[in-house]
């Protein structure tokens, strides 16, 4: 029956109640949004580094975070490194696998985008996690689709296909992947020599990719790698760092966008609390006749205390509802905006993000509600029966 | 056994055998901590005094009343505007407390206890009925008049609450109010919403009714028939305390107190003071 006087009290003032509840579900829907982005960024930029296979990406000189987004995208690159080098990088102690890659993308007219890896066997090693039909491009002309670009082109293992991007040339299907979630469903693998000859690139390479023997000893084999002979004519970037760098640079981002949304829980909170004081002052009589009938104090705290949380309740199940509706839309605003965004979704929906969500906004209405469900339970009953305001 | 409590005069008048009787069964002793005595005197008030303070100047609202209400009597108090009488309807409602004096109630000296048992006191033997009904309008009838069951009893009162629907609608039956159960209070006339503020003050079978102005919103027909209402209960044994301007009224009580400038001028049994 508290509950339900708490809950008839939206019958009396819909619109103020409605837009109290609107306050808290924005918050609590931005709120939910950038935990969720978090969560969802952070994984989805490990998990494109995990699928790439590798410790160390060796790149031309330039920007590293450059780089490791052309490398995991897939794009034409700007510069090139010398296929000479790789003796180099292979022979540093603690070097288990180089992987010498030669990339180079297409876009057509529809803006569509056809990404090709010029790549040896030594790629295998990386890709513990690789599942494909056929076999890996070992003749001229081979080709291992990605996926996606298999099934968007409806192209079929030993079907000879003609190059996207390519005048003339012609590959033959030797294998598909299966799908990944990543950037390797968007890619074509061929021959290393096919590539440099398709590309005329011949004698280059756009990046290597290495494994470790031993992953702690990371910082020791960068370093080898920096001062070896061909050292000085790349970037040495290890992945790890820039997956801390980049999670470091999102996180700065988030605390500074959690602190506007802390604000706006606050001032959603506040909102509630103004709504039940000015129902405190308008229900008074209504106080003093409850507290005639026998109503204790705890009991006059509960009936506003219930209505602050009905407040937050429905305004956090509001919100993390149009959190959750609105994902693929946020996804796609937060890609527009960010230099680098993972392959996969960036906004990750799950339950114990929701749940806090909805727990916090308890809290709020535990903390908004106190106050005017505090004052109300101090109202001696002859001086709220003497107040004005509606008729109880 | 009760008979003897009683005042014996009422005893022999009939009328009072039949009160005694059904306050017997109908209010009987109440645990909690506060014992139910059954005592001859429902109100016993001694020097009453209440002191408000305005603007640092002491307004004595209630001065020096003392009288006594025995079981069953239906009091009327009477006064013009700032006499006090809703000053001692407040603390013999135990909503405010005395400066000086002291009251029992129900055998229960209200000076001496707290404030978590006054409010018990209040909720178990008291029923109140206000000029303005006081009924809650976002509540239906049989919700507004279950109203007071639900305090003092656990959240959940599923168990209790059957009983509790039983009594509303047995209390609505009583007012003849029972076809309205789901109707909200502005669906009501100003008549049917003192009758259901009636049977909400009857919810927890009361001792004392207080009634502060109980047909002062209403029309002289509407009035009457809540008058009739009044005696009614009265003549079930309820005593009854009514605080009005209304000259039908006061002249039905048995026992008449009226005050000026918050003395009490006359009480009928002890005639002029």
């Amino acid at each position: 029956m508290i509950w339900l006087l708490s809950l008839r009290e939206w019958q009396r003032r819909p619109l103020r109640m409605s837009i109290s509840t609107l306050g808290v579900a924005l918050a609590v829907a931005a709120l939910w949004s950038l935990l969720a982005f978090g969560r969802g960024y952070r994984d989805g930029v490990q998990d494109e580094l995990d699928h790439l296979g590798a410790h160390v990406l060796l790149a031309p000189k330039g920007c590293p975070y450059d780089a490791t987004s052309l490398a995991l995208h897939g794009a034409s690159w700007p510069c090139y490194l010398k296929a000479a080098y790789l003796n180099q990088v292979r022979a540093v102690p603690g070097v288990a696998k180089a992987a010498p890659v030669l990339m180079n993308a297409f876009i057509d007219d529809s803006g569509a985008q056809t990404v090709y890896l010029g790549v040896d066997s030594n790629l295998l090693a990386l890709k513990g996690g690789w599942h494909l039909s056929g076999r890996f491009p070992t003749f001229r002309g081979d080709l291992l689709l990605g996926a996606d670009v298999a099934r968007k082109n409806d192209w079929h293992i030993g079907q000879t296909v003609s190059l996207p991007g390519l005048n003339g040339a012609r590959g033959t299907v030797s294998g598909i992947l299966a799908p990944s979630q990543s950037a390797d469903d968007g890619f074509i693998y061929t021959r290393l020599s096919d590539a440099q000859t398709w590309f005329q690139r011949r004698g280059e390479l756009t990046h290597v990719l290495v494994r470790l023997r031993d992953p702690d000893q990371l910082d020791d084999v960068v370093a080898q790698l920096r001062s070896c002979g061909a050292g000085l004519e790349m970037n040495v970037v290890p992945l790890s760092h820039i997956f801390h760098s980049i999670e470091g640079l999102v996180n700065a981002t988030r605390a500074l966008l959690l602190c506007i949304v802390m604000v706006a829980l606050l001032v959603a909170g506040a909102g509630v609390s103004n709504t039940l004081m000015i129902a405190v002052s308008e229900r008074t009589r209504e106080i003093g006749v409850m507290r005639a009938l026998g109503a204790k104090h705890g009991e006059i705290f509960r009936v506003f205390w219930a209505q602050a949380l009905q407040l937050c309740g429905v305004g956090a199940i509001a919100g993390v509802s149009i959190g959750w509706t609105a994902a693929r839309e946020t996804d796609a605003w937060l890609r527009a905006q960010l230099p680098y965004s993972p392959h996969n979704s960036m906004v990750h929906s799950d339950w114990p993000t929701t749940l806090a969500c909805i727990l916090g906004a308890m809290l709020l209405g535990t903390m908004a509600g106190g106050l005017p469900a505090w004052r109300a339970s101090c109202l001696t009953p002859s001086v709220a029966m003497r107040a004005r305001g509606e008729r109880a | 056994m009760a008979c003897v409590v009683f005042d014996a005069k009422r005893c022999d008048a009939g009328a009072g055998r039949t009160r005694l009787k059904l306050v017997g069964e109908n209010f009987p002793a109440v645990s909690n901590d506060i014992k139910m005595e059954t005592l001859s005197f429902a109100v016993e008030a001694d020097g009453l005094t209440r002191i408000y303070k305005r603007g640092g100047e002491e307004v004595r609202a209630l001065d020096g009343v003392s009288f006594r209400v025995r079981d069953g009597e239906f009091v009327s108090i009477v006064g013009a505007s700032g006499s006090g009488k809703t000053t001692l309807l407040n603390l013999l409602g135990c909503m405010d407390a005395a400066d000086r004096g002291t009251l029992r109630l129900a055998g229960h000296e209200v000076g001496a206890i707290n404030e978590r048992a006054r409010t018990r006191l209040r909720r178990d033997h008291i029923g109140f009925v206000f000029q303005h009904f006081g009924l809650m309008p976002t509540l239906t009838v049989h919700e507004n008049v279950a109203l007071p069951g639900l305090f003092g009893r656990r959240i959940w009162p599923s168990r209790h609450q059957k009983s509790l629907d039983a009594r509303a609608d047995e209390l609505l039956e009583r007012v003849s109010l029972a076809h309205r159960r789901n109707h909200r209070p502005h669906e009501l006339s100003g008549g049917e919403m003192q009758r259901v503020a009636i049977a909400r003050s009857l919810l927890n079978t009361p001792r004392l009714l207080l009634a502060d102005e109980p047909t002062g919103d209403l029309d002289s027909a509407t009035g009457e028939s809540i008058i009739e209402l009044l005696q009614e209960l009265n003549r079930d044994g309820l005593t009854i305390l009514v605080v009005t301007h209304n000259t039908a009224l006061a002249a039905i009580a048995e026992h008449q107190i009226s005050l000026r400038d918050g003395r009490l001028i006359q009480d009928s049994t002890d005639q002029m003071l």
